[in-house]
């Protein structure tokens, strides 16, 4: 009767073997245990694609889909948790300093491990059918991404990045969870295929009971909107974003985010196949994919800090999303929200990638760190030109053709008002972001200004993220022909 | 009879809810919280779910609150000390507060089968058994991902708690 699911158990097997590894050789290099994880994540990424849907087992409750969203979803978040790690192993220094340790590398397993269990619910997140998967799934990413945000404890910007997130996710999960109470009471159904079918007429959803429905989704799409950091539900964003440990933010950046997409697009579904409930979703939608775009892209315009400035980005990247999801009704929604996550995941971890040895040779992660970073190190600076290229959407990088696509659905869609909103945004956009370009190219080189490190690994991860910008921006159809 | 016990213990659990941000002083506020977790339990039982309502008293009332009672002591935290009144504050969770009232009201009010009574349960049906057999069989699934969160959460209390970390 027990059903398995190969690859989150594999996952989820990785993170304890790790864990008792750990545990037995304390005077291991932690920084292998990294490595063992990114290998053996590459094998299950490798593993995915030999996966077909049918193959797979589908649960007669309908908890688990493993439909071909799901399945790239999974991939994305596998490639997401090794980004991650490789993250994370050029931040090991930071880590070491910033944790009470009785030697060095102390502590520091956990760092590496924790990402892979986030991964197993992520994973877990893309192929969730059912509300109660969704909230267990869900809770399982988030209170691993508690600790991760507090990780560092001496350094007190974690401690109350963590603290913030901590209490407002919680908040965010009593929305979450108050809102299915409304929709299992209404529909008794938790399952969203089931849900489907009781609009569908088996049993039937009185007329009557439609407030209360729009009531349910409405505190849900509170949550949700919480995790994929949407306006009015963004203000965690900026200090989380800044006081956690840098890979860690990247992961909530784009892990995070997608999953909360999928998984908003899962919950949507039953309920846009009832006509009147479908146009005041879509004006909901449409409201807060304004909001989000007007807020996001003015609120980064002042910043000094590259994390915070890349914090209000994300905001205004899930602006951008939003509006995918509001013109759902276009068959082109899908494939341009999937596009948009997988350029927005190599631009943001390249970017942050780039941050992480800057930001240790100059000492913080203020944009003014970055000054003359374009004859310091060349190559790094000619990286996060590219990254910050692509976020601002210039032609040829994977940025533009995101934001294209969305655009394209949109305007089939009708929703005129929001692609102005979204073309004067993104000329707002290229203001914030350029301003780390002129940093790096028109700025005089500090006097103080230390030999930017970084290792060969790091290197790699960021030429092929670089590489993959420019690849996808001019040569896009290979990966519009794996989407789903 | 049990509508009446429904309205008792409903407006018992709200008030001590209420008490919980109420009180100045933090064990007070665990302790209405234990009250409110009772009332919460009662309800439980004028629901026929007698299983839930006992782990509700155990676990919450009981393991739950000794720990947060045990955490307020170790802490010595004192009672919180007034702030001064900010108004733009007040009026900005008020209005929100007021909106999500009305929201619920309205839906309530539209809902015909609100006042409904609670049908009758089949007879014969075992309780525990009940929740065993729907949690290992038929949510086997979501179960074993809550195993998982218990053990990332542990490790996250080790790793954010520990003096100096080996």
């Amino acid at each position: 009767m027990t059903p398995s699911f190969p690859i989150e158990f594999c996952v989820l097997f990785l993170g304890v073997v790790l864990l008792l590894a750990d545990a037995f050789f304390p005077d291991m290099d932690k920084r292998k245990l990294a490595h063992i994880a990114l290998v053996w994540l590459g094998g299950f990424l490798v593993a995915t694609f030999f996966l077909r849907p049918a193959l797979l087992w589908a649960s007669p409750a309908g908890f688990y889909l493993a439909d071909p969203l799901g399945i790239f979803f999974k991939q994305f978040a596998l490639v997401a948790t090794m980004l991650t790690l490789v993250l994370a192993i050029e931040y090991a220094p930071v880590v070491e300093r910033a944790i009470p340790g009785s030697k060095p590398g102390a502590g520091l397993g956990e760092f590496f491990i924790l990402p892979v269990f986030t991964c197993a619910g992520l994973m877990w997140m893309a192929s969730a059918a059912d509300f109660i998967m969704i909230f267990c799934a869900l809770e399982l990413v988030t209170i691993s991404f508690y600790i991760q945000v507090a990780y560092l404890r001496k350094c007190p910007a974690s401690l109350e990045a963590g603290t913030k997130f901590l209490i407002l996710g919680a908040l965010s999960t009593g929305f979450l969870v108050y809102g299915i109470t409304w929709i299992y009471g209404l529909s008794g159904q938790t399952g969203l295929s089931a849900i489907a079918g009781a609009f569908a007429g088996i049993p039937a959803i009185p007329q009557s009971s439609q407030t209360a429905l729009l009531f349910g989704l409405g505190l849900v799409l509170v949550a949700l909107g919480f995790k994929v950091a949407a306006a009015p539900f963004q203000f965690w964003v900026p200090d989380v974003y800044h006081g956690a440990p840098t890979p860690v933010t990247a992961f909530l950046s784009v892990g995070s985010k997608a999953a909360g997409f999928v998984v908003l697009m899962r919950v949507l579904g039953p309920f846009l196949t009832v006509p009147e409930i479908e146009t005041r979703v879509i004006t909901v939608l449409q409201v807060l994919a304004g909001i989000t775009l007007i807020y996001g892209n003015l609120a980064a315009m002042p910043q000094t800090n590259l994390k915070r400035l890349l914090g209000y980005s994300s905001i205004a990247h899930a602006g951008y999303l939003l509006m995918g999801v509001a013109s759902v009704g276009s068959p082109l929604a899908g494939r341009a929200i999937v596009f948009y996550l997988v350029g927005y995941l190599l631009m943001t971890f390249l970017a942050f990638l780039i941050l992480i040895p800057v930001a240790k040779a100059a000492g913080g992660d203020d944009i003014a760190h970055f000054n003359g970073l374009g004859r310091r190190s060349p190559g790094l600076a000619l990286a996060m030109l590219l990254a910050m290229l692509s976020l601002a959407g210039l032609p040829f990088t994977v940025g533009f053709l995101g934001k294209f696509f969305i655009f394209e659905a949109a305007m089939q869609e009708q929703q005129y008002f929001l692609v102005a909103i979204g073309v004067v945004t993104v000329a707002c956009g290229f203001y914030y972001y350029l301003k780390v370009v002129r940093a790096m190219y028109w700025q005089p080189v500090p006097v103080d200004a230390a030999p930017v490190e970084f290792s060969p690994l790091g290197r790699f991860a960021a030429a092929f993220l670089a590489a993959l910008i420019l690849i996808v921006g001019i040569f896009p159809k290979p990966i519009l022909d794996i989407l789903p | 009879m049990s509508l009446a016990l429904f309205w008792i213990f409903a407006i018992l659990t709200l008030l001590f809810a209420v008490g919980v941000v109420v009180f100045r002083s933090p064990v007070s506020s665990a302790m209405s919280l234990v009250m409110s977790f009772v009332g919460l339990a009662a309800l439980f039982v004028t629901l026929d779910a007698f299983f839930i309502a006992v782990v509700q008293v155990l676990v919450y009332a009981g393991a739950v609150m000794v720990l947060f009672l045990f955490i307020i002591m170790l802490l010595d935290l004192r009672t919180e000390e007034r702030r001064p009144v900010k108004l733009a504050a007040w009026a900005g969770g008020g209005i929100v507060l007021a909106g999500f009232l009305v929201a619920i009201a309205r839906v309530i009010s539209s809902l015909p089968g609100a006042t409904n009574t609670k049908p009758e349960i089949l007879p014969g049906l075992n309780d525990v058994a009940q929740v065993g057999v729907a949690l290992f069989r038929n949510f086997n699934l979501p179960f074993q991902i809550i195993g998982v969160l218990l053990l990332v959460a542990t490790i996250g209390v080790v790793v954010l708690s520990r003096r100096e970390l080996k």
